[in-house]
């Protein structure tokens, strides 16, 4: 059932940013038909790959060629793509929450009568057979806002098919899925499949991909690296092998592996679902950390890594659980008590809620001890100069003077005037939450020799990273996470990029 | 190496540039020499003094106003509170109470309103624009209620007094009050832990959280004190009138608003200042003092208040703007000249 010409074929894809190239002379066919796996750790090129698909980066932006069906075509915007049939589901869903299900659905294709007003039973039959077709029957005047994530997601998918397209375009469609869901799902698309829908399916969980897919093409680095087909059997170690078999070039410091007693327990930490509600994204969790260890959190996206040091902190809630310092239970239930205990946290998005960029690189150093600076009344300025003054030529901060905005600083230089305003305190357990991201190489080997210093002098480190290479060098333990527990936890010898990963796709 | 973000500092046209009031300032100067040319009575000690008097009460809110809104917040319930300090605590000293006892029992009210506000904004987690709508209109009802519409009038001698007492024969108290209130609230901003926790909140209140900032208490206080620093202007606005009148303040909100935002606070949250804000309060009352001076009807002056607020914000949007594009220039180059180009 497969014909010569190929629905899409791209060729010679290249990408290029600021500095960087995000895609390099990638070349690849969709068959028709066909439900075909893109594959790679993060920073592989996938999204980057998809965004050109889907039309958010314009054609004149970067190099090669896509063909439809043969025909030479550019995406000048997301609606020239949707025109040529390119249908995308985001992993973030994009729906309108507060709109009824018809109206997500139709939304921007809304039929109209003759007076040029919306054709409300039109559209409504158009919705429901858009739902008819993925088995799901639902009353179309409900709020999407009181959905299920995964009733949700099928409304994501009814709104693509409204546009009838040829290729569907699926984007880690199961991270907020239980199993059952998740088998729901597959059902449909290989119902869809059937219908002569090709797919481009993205996922991390190799069982799904084996499972759900024809043929698996493997990205790493912008490169296109192999490809696999279903009837030839997929073989995990080589796969897995092809998304991580990189050289690292970076030079990570090493240090000693010391650590000492226990310093932090957490047990049975329970979390709700950020936004899925009334699920947990972490069931059951316990693990301890040392003094002077640099334990590495690993884990798939939505495997909850940055939920749990969050809860830890008590800057988002717990369901359950009991964390102890020192042997001790404490009571953490906001920022402000875990800072009395020591405890301290780096939060992954430095814009969002780690700075604050009205404010000087100073201010910024000292907002976590307004209290100490304080004399009998009033702050002592000299006193807070002093104090930042040291962690600012400590961590070799690159800026004018203490009194720039925080906002007109590099990424890595924000990241040590977030550091410092932990360092100042008396800090027990930092809590990292991708320390390096978006930050050039060379500062990124500063940030890790500064973390090195921070461990050899006592301090506790919980770090989450992305990439899995560097988490691999720089931590002395590890746990692995996923499906809300524990999957594993290996010493610096076992753990290799092959073992973790292995673990967190819980094969 | 040369230092992005720095440069010429030392350049003392810049350093002025770069203080928040300083836009405020070169309006202010520029706008009194041109009214004072087109009529001198404008200077006259007379009327300096007057305009000084009756912007006092508006003075000692903006300065709590401008708390809230450098925390991001805002509070429309300031002219009730105002009317309702000012009833009650002549309702007080009519029952025969000593004066001390009425200007406390006013600002109670201002406290139990504040404290409302607070609760709500904080707790309940209501937007500021609805919870303080709401009890601008509640409150302006509780003042209906326990006046009956009638003002409280007439009041003793000695109550007026507290308003009506000159220093040194010439400075009223209102003003000085207003004067004392802003210096100390200027150095509550910025000297001490809860100052720096109200720009902290107000530039990024997740990052202040994170920080261990109490953000709840930071937000509920600025309320508090508005509140109570409202319902004092309200206690000596009933002292200056003789009367506590029901309808008292109405509008109010909006004058103290507009004055703090002309003054260059940021409704966004973050950025402002209390000298900044009382320069703002001046120029809102040199405007209309001086346009019925210069005979203008009372019918256009609204529409120069209006136009003036929004010209006072442009102005300081460009401002940053250039400053930041200065600031920037040598990162910019920096970076477009590691840019790969596309073809």
């Amino acid at each position: 059932m497969i014909s010569a010409e190929p629905v899409l074929r791209l060729k010679n894809i290249t990408k290029r940013f600021q500095g960087t190239v995000a895609l390099k002379k990638v070349s690849m066919n969709v068959e028709n038909g066909e439900i075909l796996a893109v594959m790679g750790e993060n920073g592989a090129g996938k999204s980057t790959l998809m965004k050109i698909l889907s039309g958010l980066y314009p054609g004149s932006e970067m190099e090669g060629d896509i063909f439809l069906n043969g025909r030479p075509v550019i995406f000048h915007s997301p609606i020239d793509s949707e025109n040529h049939g390119i249908a995308m589901i985001y992993q973030e869903l994009n729906l309108e929450l507060d709109l009824s299900v018809t109206e997500n659905i139709c939304l921007g294709r809304l039929p109209k009568n003759n007076f040029g007003l919306i054709n409300w039973k039109a559209a409504e039959e158009t919705a429901r057979e858009a739902l008819a077709r993925l088995n799901t029957e639902l009353d179309m005047a409900l709020t999407v806002r009181n959905l299920s994530p995964s009733l949700q997601q099928l409304i994501s998918i009814a709104r693509a098919l409204v546009r009838t397209p040829s290729i569907l375009i699926l984007d880690e469609p199961t991270s907020v899925l239980t199993q059952r869901e998740t088998d729901h799902l597959m059902k449909i698309i290989r119902k869809l499949q059937d219908q002569g829908l090709s797919c481009i399916y993205i996922s991390h969980k190799l069982d799904e991909v084996f499972d759900l897919c024809d043929r698996l093409v493997v990205l790493r680095d912008g490169f296109y690296v192999s490809e696999y087909r279903k009837k030839d059997g997929y073989d995990s170690t080589r796969i897995i092998k092809d998304m991580i078999g990189r050289n690292l070039d970076v030079m990570y410091p090493r240090r000693s592996g010391f650590s000492g007693a226990e310093i932090l327990r957490v047990e049975n930490l329970c979390v709700p679902h950020p936004t899925a509600y009334g699920k947990e994204i972490i069931n059951d969790v316990s693990f301890t950390l040392n003094k002077g260890e640099i334990l590495g959190l690993a884990g798939l996206v939505g495997s909850g890594r940055s939920e749990t040091i969050n809860a830890i902190f008590g800057s988002i809630p717990r369901k359950a659980g009991r964390i102890f310092m020192e042997n001790e239970e404490v009571f953490i239930d906001s920022p402000m008590s875990a800072k009395k205990y020591g405890i301290g946290l780096l939060t992954e998005d430095r814009k969002k809620n780690g700075l604050v960029s009205t404010m000087s690189v100073c201010h910024n150093m000292t907002l976590t001890v307004l209290q100490k600076i304080r004399g009998s009344l009033l702050l002592n300025l000299d006193k807070e100069k002093e104090i930042a003054g040291e962690y600012f030529k400590k961590l070799k901060v690159k800026a004018p003077d203490l009194d720039t905005l925080v906002a007109n600083l590099s990424g890595g230089n924000q990241q040590k005037v977030i550091l410092s305003k932990w360092l100042i305190t008396d800090l027990k357990v930092l809590l990292l939450d991708e320390p390096t991201r978006g930050i050039d190489v060379g500062t990124k080997s500063e940030i890790y020799r500064i973390i090195n210093e921070l461990a050899d002098s006592g301090i506790s480190i919980v770090m989450i990273l992305s990439e899995l290479p560097e988490l691999l060098a720089v931590c002395d333990r590890f746990i692995v996470l996923g499906k809300g527990v524990v999957q594993a936890e290996m010493s610096r010898e076992e753990a290799t990029e092959v073992s973790i990963l292995r673990a967190s796709s819980n094969i | 190496m040369k230092k992005a973000g720095a440069p010429e500092h030392s350049n003392v046209f810049r350093k002025f540039l770069h203080r928040q009031e300083s836009s405020i300032i070169i309006a202010l100067v520029i706008y009194i020499i041109f009214v004072s040319f087109v009529n001198p009575t404008f200077i006259s000690s007379g009327n300096i003094f007057n305009m000084f008097r009756s912007s006092g009460f508006s003075l000692i809110a903006i300065t709590g106003m401008t708390l809230i809104l450098i925390t991001g917040g805002l509070d429309l319930s300031v002219g009730s509170v105002l009317a309702l300090g000012g009833v009650v605590s002549g309702m007080v000293v009519q029952a025969g109470m000593p004066v001390f006892v009425a200007i406390l029992a006013g600002m109670a009210m201002g406290a139990l309103i504040g404290t409302i506000n607070g609760t709500l904004v904080v707790k309940v987690n209501i937007p500021p624009l609805i919870v303080t709508l709401g009890m601008m209109y509640a409150t302006r009802g509780l003042v209906a209620v326990i006046t009956r519409g009638v003002p409280v009038y007439p009041l003793p001698k000695k109550f007026m007094n507290i308003e009506q007492l000159k220093l040194f024969g010439v400075v009223p108290t209102v003003v000085i009050l207003a004067f004392f209130i802003a210096a100390i609230f200027h150095v509550v901003l910025n000297r001490t832990p809860f100052g720096r926790s109200v720009y902290a909140v107000g530039g990024n209140e997740e990052a202040a959280r994170i920080s261990g900032i109490n953000t709840s208490r930071t937000k509920f206080n600025v309320y508090l004190i508005t509140s109570v620093l409202s319902s004092l202007a309200g206690v000596m606005m009933a002292a200056r009138l003789g009367s506590g009148e029901s309808a008292a303040g109405t509008g109010f909100e909006l004058t103290v608003i507009c004055a703090s935002i002309i003054g260059g606070t940021s409704v966004a949250g973050g950025r402002g200042t209390i000298l900044g804000a009382i320069l703002g309060g001046f120029f809102l009352e040199i405007l209309t003092n001086s346009l019925t001076l210069m005979r203008i009807s009372v019918y256009w002056q609204q529409l120069v208040v209006g136009t003036v607020l929004i010209l006072a914000v442009m102005l300081d949007q460009y401002k940053r703007n250039y400053m930041l594009r200065q600031s920037l220039k040598t990162n910019i180059t920096d970076s477009t000249s590691l840019g790969v180009s596309d073809k």
